[in-house]
Order: structure tokens, then sequence, then C-alpha cells
């Protein structure tokens, strides 16, 4: 099955990333990739119902990230008191005892980036599925595609066990909804940008009507 | 091969960084989301080896200042990286002393390593194998996020670990250091253009006629 529409045009080209080696561009059917014939770099991917699974992934990705600002990640009692850790309430602390840089980070690349990914991928390939591009799609859709390697969610949930590990000692600590709903942020994102390729949602963006 | 090995720079063809179009360089712009175009990422070698440099310049103090300082009934003692890592290995958690060793030591040295032997590379000082070279590239990509790691602990143990006059802790300069390392090797990756490196494998293969055949992947 190809689903993929490619852009009216003369030049139907693609170049390799890794060496630049020139191609012409042949459709591939759904489920198969196109490598380089030189260094065997991916050049694209026809990826199955694309559309529909970056829209629902992203989707779902967007409804977790509430459940992950409304509880906590971890829940500790020591010393009588009852502590909750949020990525909000870690940046602040942070930001509290002298290091707004380190604050802003987390914040950066828990909070930000995988909102602007979900996000984008969602204002992007929802009006798509419907053959329509949304205004100022292109713009989300780049930075969507800049904001990806700053995405650190599964380093955070490392982060969250080995702080657990260190806290035991100390503490009565247990996992709280928010470190759960997390866990399937970063599944469903990875679902999401993995269901459409980029070329493929760029392709789409051109024919599509605005 | 079936036909000819042609490079799109070859054309004056660039192919977008950003949409992947392959268009004529000479339009500036990419026709369809607007990202500048080049035929390669322009001083690439010089800003990934002075992103590099400096990155490498903060390791040390990453390592030898506290990443965060521990407040216990009075007491103060500050932490780096290394030491917290003894502690679990003393302890005998051994996967999570491993995990803290690979993240924080290995992984940035790894990065700022390959990337020197990449960039020696693409400028022509050792010879250039792209297929192994390439591998190296895309796998100091993937695991550059990673060294975030510690950072992420010092943040929620001090968001975590505020009990009055019973503990606390407080961030030292060490955590906004190895940031410092994490974000700049992560740049560095991103400025270096392994395209060069074919560059220079076609370059030589030019100037030596005696291997003229590219290889068969
Ligand atoms: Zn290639
Ligand atoms: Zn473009």
């Amino acid at each position: 099955m190809l689903s993929w529409p490619k852009p009216p045009g003369d030049a139907r080209l693609s170049a390799c990333h890794f060496c630049d080696t020139l191609h012409r561009f042949s459709p591939v059917e759904e489920g198969i990739s196109a490598r380089c014939v030189r260094c065997g770099g991916l050049l694209y991917e026809n990826r199955a119902a694309s559309l529909t699974r970056a829209s629902a992934f992203s989707l779902a990705a967007l409804l977790l990230m509430v459940l992950v600002h409304t509880f906590p990640f971890l829940i500790m009692d020591a010393a009588s008191m009852r502590r909750n850790l949020t990525l909000t309430g870690a940046a602040s602390a942070l930001m509290h005892q002298d290091a707004p840089l380190l604050g802003a980070s987390i914040i950066l690349f828990t909070v930000v980036t995988p909102l602007m990914l979900a996000g984008g991928m969602i204002y992007v390939c929802l009006p798509l599925l419907f053959g329509r591009a949304a205004p100022g799609a292109n713009f989300a859709a780049k930075w969507m595609y800049r904001s990806e390697p700053w995405n650190m969610v599964e380093v955070f949930l490392l982060g969250v066990l080995v702080s657990l590990l260190k806290l035991v000692k100390v503490a009565d600590v247990h996992f709280g909804i928010g470190f759960w709903a997390f866990a399937g942020v970063m599944l469903c994102m990875a679902a999401a940008l993995a269901g459409i390729d980029r070329e493929e949602l760029w392709d789409r963006l051109e024919v599509a009507k605005p | 091969m079936k036909q000819p090995i042609i490079k799109a720079s070859d054309h004056g063809l660039a192919g977008c960084h950003t949409c992947g179009k392959v268009s004529p360089v000479e339009l500036g712009r990419c026709p369809r989301c607007g990202t500048q175009l080049h035929l390669r990422k322009p001083d690439s070698i010089e800003s990934t080896i002075a992103l590099m440099a400096a990155a490498a310049a903060l390791y040390i103090p990453s390592h030898l200042l506290p990443v965060m300082t521990v407040v216990e009934i009075g007491v103060v003692t500050p932490s780096t990286i290394i030491g917290g890592m003894m502690t679990f290995w003393r302890s005998g958690a051994y996967p999570i002393a491993l995990v803290i060793f690979a993240a924080s030591i290995l992984i940035p040295l790894l990065k700022i390593a390959s990337l020197s032997w990449l960039c020696a590379a693409a400028g022509g000082w050792v010879h250039p194998s792209p297929a192994a070279l390439g591998r190296i590239y895309w796998f100091t990509e993937l695991l550059g996020r990673w060294s975030m790691i510690d950072i992420f602990v010092v943040g929620i143990l001090v968001s975590l670990l505020q009990l009055g006059n019973y503990m606390a802790i407080t961030p030292g300069p060490g955590a906004l250091a190895f940031a410092g390392v994490v974000v700049l090797t992560m740049f560095a990756a991103m400025r270096f253009d392994p395209r060069l490196l074919w560059d220079r494998l076609d370059q030589m293969s030019a100037a030596a006629p005696p291997h003229p055949t590219i290889p068969e992947s």
C-alpha cells in the first residue's frame, strides 16, 4: 500500500544525511525503508498508519503530562515530615538554592521539550489526517524536530530510580502516580516519533491544503 | 555498483537539515521550510573543536568540585560525583555504581575522544573510514543525553531532602560545570558534519589512483 503523497515537481531527489549521496526518490511500500546505496544510512521509511499513530500517541502523551504535573513522582516520609517530588518542585528547589541554571535545565529538558514535541506533533499531524495544514504548521514542525535531541524524559526517569536508591537509606520512600505517568509519556513519545518519517511528514505538509 | 555515486553537492544541491528536501544551494533558504541551505555545515570542524575543548576544560572542575553539599545535623559534607559513585560501590549497589560510572565519567570522555577522532579524520590527519566512524558518530549522538542523569539526581535530592535542622542538601558548583560539559558536548556533536568524512575519503581516493573503487556496502 502506498499512502505517501509526493509533492508535484520535477526533481524528486533525496540526499543521504551522512554521506550526501544523491538518490532518485522512489516510493516504497508500507513498512519498507529506503537505505543509502553507499553508506547504508536510512533515507526514509514508509510507516504504516503513520498519521493516525503519530496523532494518537502524541495525544496520549499530552494527556499523561497532565497526570505528571498533578501527582508526585516520589513520596518520602522522613523525620515526621512528608515531602513530594514533582518536576516543577525539583526545578524550583534548585532555583531557591542559588542554582537557577540547573533549575532551568530541568524545566527545559523534562517539561518544555516534551511539550513542544508532543504538542507540535499533534498540532501538525491531526489536521493532516484531514488533508489540511494547520496555520504555522511548518514553523511548528521545524521546532518540533529541533527540540527532539533535548528531550530527556527517560534520563530523568533513571535519575528518579538512582535517587530512590540513595533515599531508601534515610527515609521511607515510595513511587507516586507521577512516576508511572512519566514512564507512559516516554513510551508514547517514542511511539509517536517512530510513527511517522520526517520526510513523509514534510511531504504531506507540502501537498496539504492550508 | 550499477551506477556511479553522485553527491548532491557535486550538482550544487543541498539536502535541507530540517526537512530533507533537496534544493539548489543558491536559493539560500529551503523553499519548503525556510531553513538556511548549506552544502556542508559552515565551519563544522572549527566549531566542533572549540565546543569540545570547552567541554574538556569543564570536565576537570566538574569532577573536582562538589555537585552537592549535605548538611546532616549540623555536619557539612561536600559530595563529588566520584564520591557518590564510591558510596554506592562500597554499599554493594554495584549496578547503580556502574550506571553512574558510565553516565558521568565514561560517556563524556568517550564523546570527547570520539569527536576528536572524527575531527581528525575529517581534517585528513588520520585515515577516514566513514563506515566505522559513522557508527561512532551515531553512538555519541545517542548516548550524550544520558550524562544529564547526575544533574537530575542532584535536583531530586535537593528538592526532597529539605528536612529543616535534621538534614538539608544544597547544589554545588560541580553540578553546573557538569551540566555545561553535557550541553557543550551535545552542541559539539550537532555541529559536526559526517559528510566531511566521505568528502575526505573521496579526495584521498582521487589523489591515489591505485584504489579507485568505492567499497561496496
Ligand atoms: Zn549515505
Ligand atoms: Zn527544508
